[in-house]
């Protein structure tokens, strides 16, 4: 298995890192892209809803804010302090830099928890051969060290939005399941569904997490390893139960789930509670909703962004608007179900695979989504080694975040280019995303069916 | 894609999928490919004066030349008025406050509203961050220049009868006030005429501002300036500005008192709404003799911008058609003599006879001549927009989005002959007040006609979608030889390779193979160290430039030294920079990946730059094999790859390619090394982006190639 060496001398190269790059955000001036902050999560657009609440009005007039008022609550009071010679938002900053350490630390311990598990399984199907042959690494650290040092999360992080926030209580959600704490993984899934909204569709791999345990071979190879060898090997599966006669089948616990769920509805009544007390007298949830989820759902705001809703719905006639704005939200649902079906046995990949898809599909999306994915990505490094296109992919993803700047300089600054040109990168960049997938999904499957040949054989 | 291949037996080939096939041919038949991409694409670049179409006048708003112009032999006499009251103060002392004041009082006196702009000399210093931003800094007053150094701008504004005040005609007249020249007077004399015509006009829809800018620190130097404060209105609180005129004041107090006494408000800096146009006016006197007027256009501005075509095709039109000028724009005068280009110029002349006899409806019919003009009028065009340095005044507009262009008009006769000056002035002025009556019937933005091209005459052009097709051959086989490492057969010689130095490896097929698909991360961890010694590189000069009382020469040498002592430091960090697990075709794929974004990134910045670039990056890219591993190969090829490798390897190195350049030019006498870094100096001054892609693309490509050349 190799190491990675001095692990935490990384991680604190890369806060440090971190930290010297938000003492400089006149120069990098992250928070004005468009590929870093969105509506939904700009920091200026909080600063500006904390006015507005502090003025003692709503915080959603004007349409500048279409966040959480939670958040507003939490981080409202730290965008107005500023201390001498420390730059704007230079607390925020902070915040989030240790947000991102947290979220690090969470993947690192999924991954733990990932590794644990397929350990066990694969010396359960007797193919721990396969693990010291083919290098083994450390999932969950080389995980969080690709979401650490991931240039998108540092651009994320720096670039004064709160994206950070939403990226972990999504790995907050997916981090509690893997261990099985139906709470902790109730209350991320809540909370980010309220920040972003395309979380809930977490639910399904929540489920299967906790009902299934972490990701592990298919089913059937183990009742076919069973029945080839009739239960002599000891079993150390943390949710599956060998019964007497040696027939090991994993059963869908339901405890956890209905744990789960009753958690998640007293999460959500708490967070409408505390919503609606923040915003009491200042407009209620009704607006909160119309102006947050709402928002999300009815792609207000068609300003350009690195996804392909906005200029799809700039062009598109008034009269269809309601009629694509139910496809393209259906897009996403579509996929859940058969993704679902085929990967029941990889939760955690299935969360991946449906983060990926929003990031996508999503109709705000930033590099902050990609971060995200792209740090999960690293869970799977043992399984998706024979990735093909890995290179082209490298290739694409600089490619396009180099691109994307300088595409909007020329439309918007020079003046020489026109929206055209910045949709183009858009087009690719959804092209890259769609690659990944499929590329990742398709390894995995053809990792299990490896598995499976080497069983038989 | 190999994988898929290699994992099937041959049967299952078939079965993939058809783009994967496609690409999985053409990366097994990558030298083919390669040779005949390049070869087409140089012959495409070399073709394009051939492609050029005529212009055309777009917009139709513009309607140039519609109406009869109205500038008289009267408005030529008040020319001359003012000229002359202009040469007779040249002999006063204090001229630089003399001559701002008299242009002040000529506005006032044709019921222009009139103010003066005193404004420092932008100090030009490097900053790496602000390449792009468009949007300019606004602390640039130093607290420490010098009292001295003032200049002044005398702005006239006529506002539009017709107009509501939101758009503006803006004419540029760069004059030195400390030293007068007849030209200069002329070109103020020119624009006062056609600003005290267009006083009394009824047409005018657009506010008319006349800029007699104060040249004494350069042309760009007081427009860009202007530019600035009218587009960032700075308020009297910010010490910055209050300093010039605290300044201004304790320096020449009573001389300015005398004009601030005549107008009130005359420090006051008065707008006239966005600028549709802007027009930089010149006279010279050329040395040579012609049996015309002729005009020349310059319309570069910095980064390779170019203002919408129309807007030289409005000046084009009128020029030609109405006033009998001759329109000229800046070629390079020694390819017009050279005999290779005029040997192709045959050749092209030939094969377009033998391509209209075929199809009489193909109008490529160029004489050799015009195709000798042409090419290095397209030369020239290409290496002004390459070095990215605006070629005028008009530069400073294109930071706003403004189009402009400078405008020079030369007579053809001695400018102290009065009779002859007067037909001069009087076919300058008719030209310049249609183009303005053209532009103030614009509608909107000049958006019509193209942005991005190349003029080949001053009424030909080659449009983006025609010079982006000799770019992209020239640059389709970077991707196509950089996936080449990890297809079909080359995949097993690589692992065969592998093999061979460590025979005792008996893995199972499927983990040679896992390990094999990201074994090219450890090359993109040299490349990556590569280029973050560029970014070193890059940055140094920032530092360098700090010290004081330095020659070019020593920080050329100081420069070179804490690059190379840079780079050993990252091959130390980085081990043996030869390591087993880094495999050189490996290292070239990735090389050529990274080359290949950064040329393509840099053909979307500035088109030129990439052009130039690509023609040395795509040859050291293709052709970089490591110096020993050529004794596969029979012997003359050999050698000619060798001589091939150390020429590239010799040229693709910024500083020596650019000694060599100089030195075949201009004698290698006078060149020296601190001359690049002069030329260094040059194009960070200016903001130029080719400085960026010199050591963020260029540098570390070299820098690789000689890492690879080396290679055991």
């Amino acid at each position: 298995m190799t190491r990675i060496r001095c692990y935490w001398g990384w991680v604190a190269a890369a806060i440090a890192f971190r930290i010297l790059l938000i003492c400089f955000p006149k120069n990098l001036n992250l928070g004005s892209r468009p590929e870093v902050a969105t509506p939904l999560t700009s920091l200026r657009r909080l600063a500006e809803g904390y006015w507005l609440k502090q003025a003692s009005m709503s915080p959603y007039a004007g349409s500048m804010y279409h966040g959480s008022p939670l958040l507003l609550s939490i981080l409202g009071p730290f965008t107005i302090t500023r201390s001498e010679g420390q730059p704007a938002y230079f607390y925020c900053s902070l915040m989030f830099v240790i947000v991102d350490f947290v979220t690090a630390m969470l993947i690192r311990a999924t991954g733990q928890k990932l590794m644990l598990k397929c350990h066990q399984s694969l010396q359960f199907l007797n193919l721990s051969k396969l693990v010291e042959a083919s290098g083994n690494v450390e999932a969950g650290n080389f995980a969080s060290l690709v979401f650490l040092w991931n240039p998108l999360t540092i651009v994320t992080c720096v670039g004064s939005t709160t994206a950070p926030i939403d990226n972990l209580m999504a790995v907050l959600a997916i981090y509690g399941a893997c261990s099985c704490l139906a709470p902790l993984a109730a209350f991320g899934w809540v909370i980010a569904t309220h920040l972003s909204l395309y979380p809930a569709i977490l639910i399904v791999p929540l489920i299967l997490l906790l009902g299934h345990g972490p990701d592990a071979p298919p089913l059937k190879l183990f009742q076919q390893k069973n029945n080839s060898a009739s239960g002599s090997s000891p079993s150390s599966h943390s949710h599956t139960k060998s019964t007497q006669t040696g027939i090991q089948i994993d059963y869908f616990s339901w405890r956890p789930v209905l744990h789960f769920l009753l958690w998640a509805s007293i999460w959500s009544c708490y967070v409408l509670v505390l919503s609606s007390i923040s915003l009491k007298g200042l407009g209620g949830l009704l607006e909160m909703f119309k102006k947050t989820h709402g928002f999300i759902l009815t792609v207000v705001d068609l300003s350009p962004n690195i996804g392909v809703l906005w200029y799809f719905f700039a062009e598109v006639f008034d009269f269809f608007r309601n009629f694509f704005l139910i496809v393209f939200n259906m897009n996403i649902l579509f996929m859940l179900l058969p993704l679902a079906i085929r990967l029941k046995h990889r939760p955690c990949f299935l969360a991946f695979v449906y983060l990926a898809i929003s990031s996508m599909l999503k109709s705000y999306p930033s590099v902050g989504d990609s971060a995200l994915y792209l740090g999960l990505l690293g869970l799977f490094a043992n399984e998706l080694a024979g990735m093909q296109f890995s290179f082209f992919l490298f290739c694409g993803y600089i490619g396009v975040s180099l691109l994307s700047p300088v595409m909007h300089n020329l439309w918007i600054w020079r003046g020489t280019g026109n929206a055209n040109f910045y949709f183009a990168t858009g087009i690719a960049y959804a092209c890259l995303q769609t690659v990944l997938i499929v590329e990742s999904v398709s390894t995995m499957l053809k990792y299990d069916r490896m598995l499976r040949k080497h069983i038989t054989t | 894609m190999a994988l898929e291949e290699e994992q099937k037996p041959k049967g299952g080939v078939a079965r993939s999928r058809l783009i994967v096939r496609l690409g999985a041919f053409l990366v097994s038949h990558n030298v083919f490919v390669s040779v005949v991409c390049c070869i087409a694409g140089i012959i495409a670049l070399l073709l394009l004066p051939v492609l050029a179409k005529n212009t055309y006048i777009s917009e139709n708003a513009l309607m140039p030349g519609s109406a009869n112009p109205a500038f008289s032999a009267q408005d030529v006499m008040e020319a001359n008025r003012f000229v002359k009251d202009l040469i007779d103060r040249r002999t006063i002392e204090g001229t630089g406050i003399e001559i701002p004041r008299l242009i002040g009082q000529h506005m006032a006196g044709v019921g222009a509203e009139v103010y003066y702009h005193k404004f420092w000399p932008h100090k030009n210093q490097f900053h790496p961050l602000h390449f792009f931003s468009c949007a300019p800094n606004t602390v640039t007053m130093q607290s420490n220049s010098s009292c001295a150094s003032v200049g002044v701008n005398s702005i006239g504004i006529i506002r539009a009868p017709r107009g509501d005040g939101k758009e503006a005609i803006v004419l540029v007249t760069p004059y030195n006030p400390w030293k007068i020249e007849l030209s200069e007077a002329l070109s103020l004399g020119l624009a006062f005429s056609i600003f005290s015509l267009l006083g009394q006009v009824s047409w005018l829809a657009k506010d008319i501002v006349w800029l007699a800018a104060d040249s004494q620190f350069g042309e760009y130097t007081s427009v860009s300036a202007w530019l600035k404060d009218y587009h960032s209105p700075v308020f009297f609180s910010e010490s910055g500005k209050m300093n010039v005129d605290m300044c201004y004041e304790y320096n020449s107090h009573q001389d300015w008192d005398r004009i601030t006494v005549n107008w009130a408000n005359a420090n006051a800096f008065k707008r006239a709404g966005t600028m549709a146009a802007a027009l930089v006016l010149k006279v010279l006197e050329k040395k040579e003799r012609q049996e015309r007027d002729s005009l020349t256009i310059y319309a570069e501005a910095s980064n390779g911008q170019m203002p919408n075509l129309d807007l030289i095709n409005i000046v084009h039109y009128l020029a030609v058609h109405r006033q009998g000028l001759r329109v000229k724009i800046a070629t390079i005068g020694s390819l017009l003599n050279s005999v290779w280009l005029r040997s192709i110029g045959e050749i092209v002349q030939r094969l377009c006879r033998f391509a209209k006899s075929l199809d009489p409806r193909w109008k490529y019919d160029i004489t050799s001549a015009d195709y000798v003009e042409g090419s290095a009028t397209l030369a020239s065009s290409m290496y002004y927009q390459a070095i990215g340095v605006p070629t005028g005044s008009h530069g400073a507009f294109r930071d706003y989005q403004v189009d402009a262009v400078t405008l020079e008009l030369s007579p053809w006769f001695s400018l102290k002959n009065e009779n002859s000056q007067s037909a001069f002035l009087l076919r300058g002025g008719r030209l310049i007040e249609g183009v303005i009556r053209s532009v103030n019937n614009l509608l909107e933005k000049f958006h019509q006609s193209f942005f991005l091209y190349f003029l080949t005459a001053p009424n030909k052009f080659v449009s983006v979608g025609v010079y982006m097709i000799a770019f992209a051959l020239l640059i389709a086989p970077l991707p196509i030889v950089a996936v080449a490492p990890f297809s079909g057969k080359n995949k097993i010689r690589l692992s065969t390779d592998k093999g061979n130095q460590r025979p005792g490896n008996t893995c199972t097929d499927e983990i040679e193979i896992t390990i094999g698909s990201w074994k090219w991360l450890h090359a993109a961890k040299v490349v990556f160290m590569i280029h973050l010694w560029a970014v070193i590189v890059l940055l140094l000069p920032y530092f360098i430039s700090q010290i004081p009382y330095i020659s070019p020469t020593t920080s050329m040498l100081v420069w070179v030294a804490v690059a190379i002592s840079a780079l050993l430091i990252v091959y130390l960090i980085l081990g043996s920079p030869y390591s087993s697990d880094c495999e050189w075709a490996l290292l070239k794929s990735i090389m050529i990946a990274a080359a290949f974004i950064g040329l393509g990134l840099m053909s979307i910045i500035n088109f030129s730059t990439a052009q130039i670039g690509a023609l040395i990056v795509v040859p050291m890219c293709l052709m970089v094999r490591p110096l020993k591993r050529h004794k596969e190969v029979a012997l003359c090829t050999r050698v000619m790859l060798m001589a091939c490798n150390l020429v590239l390897a010799v040229m693709g190195s910024p500083p020596a390619a650019l000694l060599i350049l100089k030195g075949l030019s201009e004698g290698f006498g006078r060149v020296g090394i601190g001359d690049f870094w002069v030329w260094a100096e040059f194009l960070w001054i200016w903001n130029s982006a080719t400085y960026l892609y010199l050591f963020l693309v260029h540098l570390p490509c070299w820098a690789l190639y000689v890492h690879i050349l080396l290679h055991p």
